[in-house]
C-alpha cells in the first residue's frame, strides 16, 4: 500500500484529489437526502449566495496567507468601502456610480496599504494583532459614516441584474456573479503559479531571509499583497451589497474566518508558502454544496457552523496524522535495518 | 566603576521592566481624561473600572499561558457561551422556588427563595466543560500538529453550535436563576466585588505558577525555543496542551461570571471577546511568537483596555457615547501597541549604545 503510494505520479497525490472525492461525496450524500431541491440548477442558483463574495475575499487572502501573514480585517475593509460606495453615491454629491465604484476599490486599497505598511513598519508586532486593531478601526468609520442607518438605492443594473440576474447557457440558468468569479480566477492562477511576481510570493512566504538576501524586496511585496487583499475584500464587499441590496456598517460580519477557512481548506498553510488557486476553487465548490445541502436538511445557521468547523479541523488534522504515522513507520524501519546490518 | 553601578542598579533595573513603562502611561492617560472629567480620577470609579475589567484579566492570564508556549486561542468567546450555557442548563432544571412569609419589624412580608444547584457545583462545572474544551484545542494542537489558529476557528464554530444544540435555540434568563448564582458575581467582601476577588486570587495563582514552579517555568522555555526546551528533556506537547487546560478553565470561570453579571445566557454570550483579550495581552508585552511575557503585565495590559473603555464614556465628548467608543476604540488599541513598540525600540537602542562604551 504504503509502496504503490509512492509509485503513484506527482501530480495525482496532490491535495486537491482530496477535495474532488468531498465534493462528490456530499453530492452524493445530499442528493440521495434531498433529491427534489438538491439539484444540479437550484445548486448552481445558489453560488450566489455562497461562491462569489466570499470567493474574492479568499483569493485575497490566500496571497497574504501565503506570504505566512494573515489579515482579520478584510470583512471590516469590506464594509467600509461599500459603505463608501452607498455614500458616495446616494447622499454625497451625486457622483455617477462608476465613479464610486472606483472610490470604493480606492478606499479597500488603502485599507490594505494601510495594514501593508504597519505590518512591514512594526515587524515586532504580528500582523494578527495589527489588523486585529485596523478591523475595529475600519467598522468604526464605516459607523461614522453610517450610524445605524442602512444605505440602499443602487442603480438597477447593480441592484437587479448583478444580484439576481443570470445567463441562459446550455439550458441552465448561470448567475451573471458566478461568471464574474470564474472569469477572474484564471488570471488569478495564471499570475501567482506561473509569472515571476506570483512565484516570488511563494518564496517570499517559504522564507523570508532567504528570499531577501536572494534580491527580493521582501517589503515591497508585502504591502502590495495586502494592498491587493485590501481591494479583493472591496470586490467581495461589492458583489455582497449587490445581493443585498443595502449597505449597512455590520455588513459582511465574520466573513473574514470564512474566507479563512476556504483558502486552508483549499490547501493554504497559515504559516506560509502554500496555497493553491485551484484547491481554493475547489473548496469554494466543496463549501456551496455542503452549505447548501446543511441548509436543506437542518435550516440552522448554528449547525452549519458548526459542520463547517469539524471539517476545517479534520481536513487539517487528517493528513498530520497521517504524515505522523508514515514517519515513525519509516523510522520503524531504518531502527529494523540497523538491526540487521 | 562597579560601586556605582551596584547603587543604581535596584533602581533602573525597576524601571527597565517594560510593565512599568507601561503602568506610567496608563497613569499618565488616568490622569489626562481626569483633566476633562474630574469624576474619573476618583477612587470609586477606579474601582468601577477594576471591577469592569476583572473578566477580562482572568481571561487574559489564561491567554498569557497560551501565548507563552507559542499558540493562540481565539475559541475563548465560544468556550465562555457554551460552558456557561450548561451550567445555566443544570440549574434552570434544579431551579425550586419557595414562597417564605417572614415577619419583620412586626410586618409580614413574602420572601422568595430561588434555590438550584449549589454554586460551587456549578463553578464546577463550568470549568469542567472549558478544562475540556481547552484540552481538545491542545490536543489538536499539540499532538495533531494543526496550526493554533486553524484548530481554535474551527473549534470556535463548534462550540458555538453545541451551545446551540444543548440549549435547543433557548436562552436563559434571570427568572431561571438561583439567588446564589445572580450574587456571585455582585457579592462584596471587604468593600471589594467578587469579581475583584476572583481576580486577584486567578492572578496569584498564575503568578505563583509562572515565576516559581517548574511546569510554569516549562512555559517559559518551550514558547522561546522548543528545540532546545526538547533537547533538556521538556515534553513541549504537554506543556502545550496545559496551557490550554488552565486557559479553558479560566474561560469556563469567566463565562460564567459573564453570566452572572448580565442575568442571561445566550448561544452568541461574549462574541467577539477574544479579540479584546489577545489585545490586552500584547498591549501588556506579551509576545504573540512565544517566551515573552509577565502576568503583571498582562493586568497592566486589561486595566489599560478598560481605562480606555472607560475614559470614552467619561469624556462626554459631543453625542452617544456608545458611538464613539465603537469609532474610536480600533484606533486607541493601535496607537497603545504601536507606543508600546516605540518605547521598546527606543530601549533596545540605549542599551545598544551603552553597550558601545
Amino acid at each position: 500500500m504504503e509502496r504503490a503510494l509512492n509509485r503513484l505520479p506527482k501530480w495525482m497525490k496532490r491535495w486537491e484529489w482530496i477535495l474532488v472525492l468531498l465534493i462528490l461525496m456530499v453530492y452524493a450524500i445530499f442528493s440521495q437526502l434531498q433529491p427534489d431541491n438538491y439539484t444540479l440548477p437550484k445548486l448552481l442558483n445558489q453560488t450566489r449566495v455562497y461562491m462569489v463574495d466570499v470567493g474574492f475575499m479568499a483569493l485575497g487572502i490566500l496571497v497574504v496567507l501565503i506570504l505566512g501573514d494573515i489579515d482579520i480585517s478584510i470583512a471590516a475593509t469590506a464594509a467600509l468601502s461599500a459603505t463608501v460606495m452607498a455614500v458616495s453615491y446616494n447622499q454625497g454629491a451625486g457622483i455617477p456610480f462608476i465613479a464610486a465604484i472606483a472610490l470604493m476599490l480606492l478606499t479597500g486599497a488603502v485599507c490594505g496599504l494601510v495594514n501593508g505598511l504597519l505590518v512591514t513598519r512594526f515587524p515586532e508586532l504580528f500582523p494578527m494583532i495589527i489588523t486585529l486593531s485596523t478591523q475595529t478601526l475600519y467598522r468604526g468609520i464605516a459607523y461614522i459614516i453610517l450610524k445605524d442607518q442602512s444605505a440602499g438605492r443602487f442603480p438597477s443594473w447593480f441592484a437587479k441584474d448583478l444580484g439576481y440576474g443570470s445567463f441562459k447557457l446550455f439550458g441552465l440558468d448561470v448567475p451573471i456573479m458566478l461568471v464574474c468569479i470564474l472569469a477572474v480566477l484564471p488570471i488569478y492562477y495564471i499570475w501567482l503559479h506561473k509569472s515571476a511576481s506570483g512565484r516570488r510570493i511563494f518564496a517570499a512566504g517559504t522564507n523570508l531571509t532567504a528570499s531577501r538576501y536572494s534580491g527580493i524586496r521582501t517589503g515591497r511585496i508585502k504591502v502590495m499583497a495586502f494592498t491587493l487583499n485590501g481591494i479583493m475584500a472591496a470586490v467581495g464587499g461589492f458583489f455582497l451589497t449587490s445581493r443585498t441590496g443595502s449597505v449597512k456598517y455590520t455588513l459582511a460580519t465574520g466573513f473574514e474566518m470564512q474566507a479563512i477557512a476556504i483558502a486552508v481548506l483549499g490547501g493554504a498553510s497559515t504559516s506560509g508558502g502554500r496555497g493553491s488557486v485551484i484547491g481554493l476553487l475547489l473548496a469554494l465548490i466543496l463549501m456551496t454544496g455542503l452549505k447548501n445541502g446543511l441548509m436543506l436538511v437542518y435550516n440552522d445557521a448554528f449547525i452549519l457552523n458548526l459542520s463547517i468547523g469539524l471539517l476545517l479541523i479534520l481536513i487539517v488534522l487528517i493528513p498530520n496524522l497521517a504524515g505522523r504515522l508514515r514517519q515513525q513507520n519509516a523510522l520503524r524501519r531504518q531502527r529494523l535495518s540497523l538491526q540487521k546490518t | 566603576m562597579p560601586e556605582q553601578t551596584k547603587k543604581t542598579g535596584a533602581l533602573s533595573a525597576f524601571f527597565k521592566q517594560r510593565e512599568v513603562g507601561l503602568a506610567i502611561i496608563l497613569l499618565v492617560l488616568f490622569f489626562l481624561v481626569g483633566l476633562r472629567n474630574p469624576a474619573f480620577t476618583t477612587g470609586s470609579n477606579a474601582l468601577f473600572i477594576l471591577e469592569d475589567t476583572a473578566i477580562m484579566m482572568i481571561l487574559a492570564l489564561g491567554m498569557l499561558c497560551v501565548l507563552l508556549v507559542g499558540s493562540i486561542d481565539i475559541s475563548i468567546a465560544a468556550v465562555m457561551a457554551l460552558s456557561s450555557m450548561t451550567a445555566g442548563i443544570v440549574m434552570k432544571q434544579n431551579l425550586n422556588i419557595t414562597e417564605l412569609q417572614v415577619l419583620t419589624d412586626g410586618v409580614m412580608s413574602n420572601v422568595t427563595l430561588r434555590e438550584s444547584t449549589p454554586l460551587i457545583l456549578l463553578i464546577l462545572i463550568g470549568m469542567g466543560v472549558g478544562a475540556v474544551c481547552g484540552a481538545i484545542n491542545g490536543l489538536l494542537i499539540a499532538y495533531g500538529r494543526v496550526l493554533p489558529i486553524v484548530a481554535t476557528l474551527g473549534m470556535q464554530y463548534i462550540l458555538y453550535g453545541i451551545s446551540h444544540v444543548v440549549s435547543d435555540g433557548q436562552a436563559i434568563y434571570r427568572k431561571d436563576m438561583p439567588d446564589a448564582f445572580i450574587n456571585f458575581s455582585r457579592g462584596t467582601f471587604l468593600g471589594l466585588n467578587s469579581k475583584i476577588w476572583l481576580m486577584l486570587a486567578v492572578f496569584a495563582v498564575m503568578f505563583l505558577f509562572l515565576t516559581y514552579s517548574r511546569r510554569g517555568r516549562y512555559l517559559y522555555a518551550v514558547g522561546s525555543n522548543r528545540e532546545s526546551a526538547a533537547m533538556s528533556g521538556i515534553k513541549s506537547p504537554r506543556s502545550t496542551l496545559l496551557a490550554h487546560i488552565i486557559m479553558g478553565m479560566l474561560a469556563g470561570l469567566a463565562g460564567l461570571l459573564y453570566a452572572s453579571r448580565d442575568t442571561k445566557v445566550t448561544q452568541d454570550l461574549a462574541m467577539g471577546y477574544e479579540m479584546y483579550v489577545i489585545a490586552s495581552c500584547v498591549i501588556g508585552g506579551v509576545s504573540v511568537s512565544g517566551g515573552r511575557g509577565k502576568a503583571v503585565g498582562v493586568l497592566l495590559g486589561a486595566l489599560t483596555m478598560g481605562v480606555i473603555n472607560n475614559a470614552l464614556t467619561m469624556l462626554r465628548l459631543t453625542g452617544n457615547s456608545e458611538f464613539w467608543k465603537k469609532a474610536i476604540q480600533g484606533a486607541l488599541i493601535l496607537s497603545a501597541v504601536v507606543i508600546n513598540v516605540l518605547i521598546q525600540r527606543a530601549k533596545e537602542r540605549r542599551v545598544l549604545r551603552d553597550r558601545r562604551i
